[in-house]
């Protein structure tokens, strides 16, 4: 399970996470929506150890990620894995080598292992057909497939996802929220989400947490959000109204 | 993500410090984990690829360049015989430390601040974090240490090819022949200064490769940033070129081995 409680973070004046405090149930997938540039990049980069959260801890599996040791930190690491935005594929290798790079690097498996491991995952992303391409000449769509079968191949325990479909079209995003919700229901991963898209939310969330001024303002299951009165309803849905009204349209 | 507004002497402070950063985590991985040979290896073809044109062009045009003030001051004197030993004193000595140094960080130097600087702004960098992969081990070391390889190297063969063009030009314009050329090109050059000089050579490579790396590894922000920060790169290297220069100029001299 991860857990985060009393997470602070600032960047000089700016207090991006206050207080913050949030369980992570393990098996489910869990969405954490909120505005554009609310810290929600932070919270996941928190969670895996990249950036130091100023107060607070996160403990993954009990384990206290902010205070690990090097060697310690590795070893949480290894249970996360992370889908970046715009999927941070190595420019100077092909889809199979990004796939295969961290059991390479490692010296995991013998080839003939890893190749095998490499094209299951690449298959399970319908990306088999293009293990000789490089990352510039994917779409975003593919771009973030690959960057799923990478972030599977070490058989993460948690899988974490920032900003999925930021800046696919309605088809790639659709694909991409199939391949999550496929990923979630066949391998049974912890996965945490973090997005702004609404439709995404509904289609992969088991419980959907907000982000707002820095903390979690409303932590629900899928089914209690989407009743009127919730509190992820009323800032999803029925804010938008209201700002569009207030602004004259 | 969320960046801070700071003041131009305050990112010369950060990246000084990150420059300080990097030599200590540098050292750190290096005596901690093995040496990565296949890396090294491919960072070696590359730095030599990338280096071999710019530094043998800047190499051809010095070797002229020499020559003709050598020549044009010495013939006043009619000691047109003498032309060829001030010029390749002066460019294996001197001259071509610092063009080499100069050009490599240049040329080789800020490809590795943008290569991991785009890297830094891509996520790629974070990614190799969670992958257990230590950059500093994975990016750093590599480049770094093929430099200290690649510089020196580099540096033999511009000498070699500043020496020819020196020879053609004082051939043709001061009419030395190649037999008194070659018979009084090397007199006074000692095996002590040249070996010293491919010391310099070396330690040019470590530092301005090593400040390249910082500066990329702790860039943040867009392509504008990332074009500032290779600017920066490029002008420390240069200071930092001179530096070691003059700090061996003048460490020679106080210790008479000059």
């Amino acid at each position: 399970m991860i857990k985060v409680i009393g997470l602070y973070k600032s960047f000089g004046n700016n207090r991006v996470l206050k207080n913050l405090n949030i369980e992570i149930e393990e098996r489910i997938a869990t969405v954490v929506i909120g505005r554009s540039g609310i810290g929600k990049s932070v919270l996941l980069k928190s969670i895996c150890g990249l950036i130091p959260p100023d107060k607070g801890s996160i403990l993954i599996d009990g384990e206290d990620i902010t205070k690990a040791s090097r060697a310690k930190l590795h070893k949480i690491r290894s249970k996360i894995g992370m889908l970046f935005q715009d999927g941070a594929l190595f420019d100077s290798f092909n889809v199979y080598e990004n796939v295969a790079f961290p059991l390479v690097y490692h010296r995991l498996f013998d080839k003939e292992t890893i190749h095998k491991k490499v094209m299951q995952y690449l298959e399970l992303v319908e990306m088999q057909d293009f293990t000789e391409a490089m990352p510039h000449e994917l779409s975003g769509g593919m771009k973030r497939k690959v960057a799923i079968a990478r972030a599977m191949i070490m058989e993460p325990k948690y899988l974490l996802y920032d900003e999925p479909t930021t800046g696919l079209d309605p088809y790639s995003s659709a694909i991409v929220e199939i391949l999550i919700k496929r990923l979630q229901e066949e391998l049974k991963i912890t996965s945490l989400i973090v997005t702004h898209d609404i439709e995404l939310t509904n289609f992969i969330a088991d419980k959907i947490a907000l982000l707002e001024d820095g903390r979690i303002v409303a932590y629900e299951s899928k089914e209690d959000s989407l009743k009127e009165g919730s509190l992820i309803y009323s800032h999803f849905i029925t804010n938008r109204e209201k700002i569009r009204i207030a602004h004259g349209y | 993500m969320f960046e801070e507004k700071i003041s131009p002497l305050q990112e010369w402070a950060n990246a000084g410090k990150a420059i300080l950063y990097t030599y200590g985590n540098f050292f750190y991985w290096l005596l901690k984990e093995n040496f990565p040979l296949k890396q090294i290896g491919e960072q070696f073809i590359r730095t030599m690829v990338e280096g071999f044109g710019t530094i043998m062009v800047g190499a051809f045009v010095q070797g002229l360049l020499i020559a003709w003030l050598a020549g044009n001051n010495a013939s006043r004197f009619g000691a047109n015989i003498w032309i060829g030993t001030i010029s390749t004193y002066v460019i294996f000595k001197e001259t071509s430390v610092l063009m080499a140094g100069i050009l490599y960080s240049s040329r080789v130097g800020t490809g590795f601040t943008v290569e991991i600087g785009s890297m830094q702004m891509t996520g790629q960098l974070d990614a190799l974090r969670l992958m257990t992969i230590e950059p500093t081990q994975y990016i750093v070391i590599p480049r770094v240490l093929a430099s200290i390889i690649t510089l020196p190297l580099l540096k033999a063969l511009s000498d070699g090819v500043a020496v020819i063009s020196t020879m053609v030009l004082i051939k043709i314009w001061f009419g030395v022949s190649f037999p008194i050329f070659a018979d009084r090109a090397f007199m006074f050059l000692q095996t002590s200064s040249l070996t010293l000089s491919y010391v310099r050579t070396a330690l040019i490579a470590f530092f301005t490769s090593l400040n390249s790396c910082a500066l990329g590894f702790y860039f943040n922000g867009g392509a504008v940033e990332l074009g500032k920060t290779t600017t920066k790169a490029n002008v420390v290297n240069i200071i930092y070129v001179l530096i070691i220069d003059l700090s061996f100029a003048i460490m020679l001299e106080l210790t008479g081995w000059a």
